[in-house]
């Protein structure tokens, strides 16, 4: 299958996630996972969002940090096989830009849901010093 | 709008008009890889996408025995052994390949000229196993050959002097050429070949892949650089690592990038030790086989001379399709044959037989002679063979008489122009030079490989599909070789199937439509012929 290879790449894997419009698929992604939880009638809105973060993070655990190898065969002579793909990605160089932005995805995705799901403490201060009183409020 | 911000190669274009103008290049060097659209790349990623959550789906079937299994397994007895082969290295192969697996070795029972005969062959099962009905599918046109002076047949004078030297010779020669398998034929052939090309001398070899990976390794060793574009063959890669040299690679037809390589070399020496490097070698492609791409050689050749490199050119597919009087890209471009210290090319494509030569200087050709892997361990090519390429290249230089070589290598060019026009101006999106007969034509999307394969194969025309991990991920394409033994009314039933396949699968993707000329489409072609 490798044969007729076009390029001298070893491991097309490395690529993957550089490649043109990768990104925006999977913004796409999160956003479909999203709308389809949100067509469950009986589900809110904050458990939606919970249950989109976990999802994503489930997956991406098990795709990115899980699973090893390559589902196909390179010819490097199994160098690949033991490594998960974040370790293939860009042949293992760090702070690369695909990286940050599977970095920052997870964080993003993460404050966005817990601004929608938990109430944030406010401090008010009343008028009278004797008292002051905490008061929660919903964002 | 739109064409100054996805029109990728515009700097391309631009760069080379400048040379153009300052005289490096004597012809216009027009490239384009045209940037792939956006919602084409999203829905591609979808495609692969589904077709994984599937995969995992039919596995996880398969490992609870719910659907039959048709992969080979080990047997019963040693299921607790340690298993022979990765189960997810196989995946790809079992989930997606096999799907579309009728696209890729179909047999063909007649030479393919411009037309082949194909054995048709039926799957009740998916593709997992293949029955023949016993019919053939008769004249279908053939644009996956390589096939590109149409030499490719089985009558006229090379076959007949094929089959005449059989008579004398027999087929086999059953020895190296160093030890009893050196014919006198083979040594009119390599007289030949250097005076075909201009050189001093050459040597021929049996197989094309094997030259380049029996030769590399005698050329350079361990201390010495090679520099390979990005996109070069199987075989220039295997011979590079074979011969332990350190190995650097450049981005594909960028000198930029060769010039930045080639003063970092030189500058900071062998990584540890700094010492200077033994020799450095740019091992470059007249044309890419994938992309359709031909090479800068005014440029590479400047570098080399600058920086005291050396350069290896495997003219694999560009020796006999390029040039005025097809001798390759060097004449493509009117360059001097000494310049380039190694020309290395195949007869496989251009002239109807088998095999690879290497030229180059004298003391070179001595040395190969005795050190190559090739000459000392390999058997030299069968007399057929041999008689064939004689009678072929003959017929190219004009030597047996007739004009046919000439007319031949004039045909392709106006079939390779007229082609690519007329496909760019219906809207699909082209890779490579205007001026190369390999053309490969956008699919992008997984499904549309296998649709496209068989749509075009159900309307009579044979074609060559290719998807990841031979490509990159979005990047598949189907690959059409344009021959000289295409007649004009081929050429225009291929286009129009062509057209109405693209227009079922919604192939035309291009953003940069060029207007349709009005007057009869083969008229109006100039060659801007250098040699005059």
């Amino acid at each position: 299958m490798n044969v007729g290879t076009a390029h001298s790449e070893v491991n097309p894997n490395t690529r993957v996630m550089n490649s043109r419009g990768m990104w925006l698929s999977y913004i796409l992604g999160i956003g479909l996972l999203h709308v389809i939880l949100l067509s469950i009638p009986f589900a809110s809105v904050p458990v939606v969002w919970t249950l989109t973060n976990l999802i994503h993070n489930l997956c991406m655990y098990l795709l990115l940090h899980t699973v090893k190898g390559t589902p196909f065969e390179t010819p490097d002579q199994g160098k690949a096989r033991l490594l998960t793909h974040w370790e293939q990605m860009d042949y293992g160089v760090q702070f690369t830009a695909s990286r940050k932005f599977l970095t920052i995805t997870p964080i993003v995705l993460v404050h966005i849901c817990s601004a929608i799901t938990r109430p944030v403490l406010v401090f008010e201060e009343e008028s009278s010093p004797k008292r002051s009183k905490f008061k929660l409020s919903q964002l | 709008e739109f064409w100054d911000t996805e029109f990728s190669s515009e700097s391309i274009l631009k760069s080379t008009m400048n040379d153009f103008i300052c005289g490096q290049y004597n012809r216009p060097f027009l490239e384009s890889f045209e940037e792939t659209p956006m919602l084409v790349a999203v829905l591609t990623y979808m495609g692969y996408g589904i077709l994984t959550i599937f995969g995992y789906l039919r596995d996880f079937l398969r490992h609870w025995k719910i659907e039959r299994c048709h992969i080979a397994r080990e047997k019963e007895e040693q299921r607790d052994f340690v298993p022979l082969y990765q189960d997810f290295e196989n995946f790809y192969t079992r989930n997606l390949y096999m799907r579309i697996r009728d696209n890729w070795n179909r047999p063909i029972c007649s030479v393919p000229g411009a037309k082949v005969d194909l054995m048709e062959r039926t799957s009740r099962d998916y593709n997992w196993t293949f029955e023949y009905t016993g019919r053939v599918v008769l004249d279908v046109i053939n644009l996956g050959s390589y096939n590109y002076l149409g030499f490719a047949e089985n009558t006229g004078p090379c076959a007949d002097s094929a089959a005449e030297i059989t008579m004398k010779y027999g087929v086999g020669v059953a020895s190296t050429r160093q030890e009893i398998g050196n014919l006198d034929r083979h040594e009119e052939l390599e007289k030949l070949v250097a005076k075909f090309l201009g050189v001093e001398s050459a040597m021929v070899f049996g197989m094309g892949f094997a030259t380049n990976s029996m030769n590399i390794p005698a050329l350079t060793g361990k201390g010495c650089l090679i520099l390979s574009d990005e996109l070069n063959h199987a075989s220039l890669v295997l011979g590079a690592r074979l011969s332990g040299s350190t190995i650097r690679v450049f981005k594909h037809n960028n000198m930029q990038s060769l010039e930045k390589l080639l003063r970092d070399a030189i500058v900071h020496g062998q990584p540890r030790t700094h010492r200077p490097w033994k020799k450095i070698l740019i091992v470059v492609e007249g044309i890419y086989s994938m992309e359709g791409s031909i090479v800068r050689l005014p440029e590479v050749i400047d570098l080399k001379k600058r920086y005291r490199a050396y350069l290896y050119l495997d003219e694999a597919h560009s020796i006999g399709a390029l040039g005025s009087r097809g001798r390759g890209v060097v004449d493509y471009f009117g360059l001097d044959p000494c310049d380039v210290d190694v020309l290395m090319g195949t007869f496989t494509k251009s002239f109807g037989a088998a095999g690879g030569y290497i030229a180059g200087k004298w003391e070179l050709i001595e040395y190969l002679r005795s050190h190559s892997h090739s000459a000392v361990y390999a058997t030299s090519m069968s007399p057929p063979v041999v008689e064939q390429i004689i009678t072929s290249m003959k017929c190219i230089m004009g030597e047996d008489g007739t004009t046919i070589g000439c007319d031949r290598v004039r045909k392709l060019a106006e079939n390779t122009v007229y082609f690519r026009r007329r496909l760019r101006e219906m809207g699909f999106i082209i890779y490579g030079n205007e001026d190369s007969p390999v053309v490969p034509m956008m699919l992008y999307m997984p499904a549309k490989i296998g649709a496209f394969g068989r749509e075009m194969l159900k309307r009579n025309i044979g074609v060559v599909v290719v998807g990841f991990p031979a490509t990159p991920i979005i990047e598949s394409r189907a690959r059409f070789c344009i021959s000289a033994a295409h007649t004009k009314e081929m050429l225009d039933r291929a286009l129009s199937v062509i057209s109405e396949v693209g227009d079922l699968l919604q192939l035309k993707y291009s953003r940069r439509r060029i207007q349709p000329s009005l007057s009869l489409p083969c008229d109006d072609i100039v060659f801007e012929d250098i040699d005059d």
